[in-house]
């Protein structure tokens, strides 16, 4: 099986692996409480849960496209989304290199 | 002796939700959908189901990839709804029915599928998006939710998904207690949510996918997984959950309703069969 389809990326056990920490601090946001610890200081919320700093820096940036290209799950980016402010049009399309 | 009265086939997206809350019925984006639920709605309410059994996925609300299961199944008598991250929405909790639920356990078991047996287990858009189309929203039919991944690969072919509505069939034929069961599958149809095909989705292998769910669905059953990741996108391969519900009605189905649209990234399928 391809790994990449369309310039999709497939979410092969290898890229959980590698993204498992990012992946994991967003599974974290699904309560309003924990959104806004994260909303309050985004960067030590991250390094408490166990994230790099690239992880951390690639997050300050909104870089939805290194994101994906990190390894992160698509679901998972649209869970940092919703706490950020960034909707599924905004973060699809710079995924796709088309959007700023 | 339960009965399986017939089969949903329908897709599920946040964004069905978000314009139902929004109360977005009649706007011309949205009404070729909603309006196309409402024979389905009929349908459903006519045939006085006892139970829903829908085989769906959850998207990284209720599972983790610490431990991210191939087949799950919530044999609670409550089904809360996730955080998706937005906030819930007003809507109660599902009830459940275990007793169905664990004989839905033994028998799958014996069936060799073995899903993790869940005794809570919060439901996400994977259900609640399409949901309070087809039915009253405070819940009055039970739903017995079983959860595929469709996330994580390696996921499991359409094949085995076929089979699986095989098992689903053996066991609510097996229960001895008097239901009418309705099995859902749900997902896609294509849809690609990132990268370069953002927003592709592919309205004539939807089209060619609902005809032959029909008429083929061993033909649908043999394709591979990265064939409908292209034909349908990465998330789109959600789609062959379908499979499961076909899988259950057996060999020859009668068409009640179909419908189709696609208003944004995602091409939305609605088809009920009855056996």
């Amino acid at each position: 099986m391809d790994d990449i389809i369309a310039g999709s990326y497939v979410f092969t056990g290898e890229r959980s692996a590698k993204s498992y920490h990012i992946n994991k601090m967003a599974k974290t946001l699904g309560s309003a409480a924990t959104r806004a610890q994260f909303q309050a200081d985004e960067a030590g919320y991250m390094r408490a849960v166990g994230c790099s700093d690239e992880e951390i820096e690639l997050v300050r940036r909104r870089d939805w496209k290194a994101l994906m290209e990190y390894g992160a799950s698509i679901y998972l980016l649209l869970r940092i989304g919703a706490a950020v402010g960034h909707a599924l049009p905004q973060i699809g399309l710079h995924t796709s290199g088309k959007g700023v | 002796m339960a009965t399986l009265v017939g089969g949903i086939g329908t897709s599920h997206a946040p964004t069905i939700g978000v314009a139902w809350d929004k109360g977005q019925q009649k706007e011309p984006l949205w009404a070729p959908l909603f309006e196309g639920y409402v024979p389905a709605r009929k349908w459903l309410t006519d045939i006085k189901p006892d139970l829903l059994l829908i085989v769906y996925n959850d998207h990284v609300n209720q599972f983790f990839f610490d431990a991210y299961p191939t087949f799950a199944l919530g044999v609670g008598a409550v089904h809360a709804q996730a955080d998706e991250g937005w906030g819930k929405r007003p809507l109660p909790d599902l009830p459940g029915d275990p007793d169905f639920a664990w004989h839905l356990a033994r028998s799958l078991v014996d069936d060799e599928f073995d899903p993790t047996i869940c005794q809570e287990m919060t439901v996400d858009h994977g259900i609640l998006s399409f949901l309070p189309l087809l039915t009253d929203s405070n819940w009055t039919i039970p739903v017995v939710p079983l959860a595929v991944n469709v996330i994580q690969h390696p996921i499991p072919t359409a094949r085995r998904l076929f089979r699986l509505g095989a098992a689903l069939r053996r066991a609510i034929e097996s229960y001895p207690k008097d239901k009418r069961i309705v099995v859902f599958g749900t997902g896609g149809l294509t849809h690609q949510l990132h990268g370069a095909g953002f927003g592709r989705h592919n309205e004539a292998w939807d089209n060619e996918f609902m005809d032959r769910l029909e008429t083929d669905p061993a033909g649908l059953s043999e394709l591979s997984i990265q064939e409908y990741m292209e034909r349908g996108g990465t998330e789109g391969v959600e789609m062959i959950m379908w499979l499961a519900m076909r899988g259950a009605l057996g060999e020859k189905v009668k068409r009640v309703h179909r419908n189709y649209t696609a208003p944004t990234t995602t091409g939305y399928g609605l088809l009920v069969l009855e056996t």
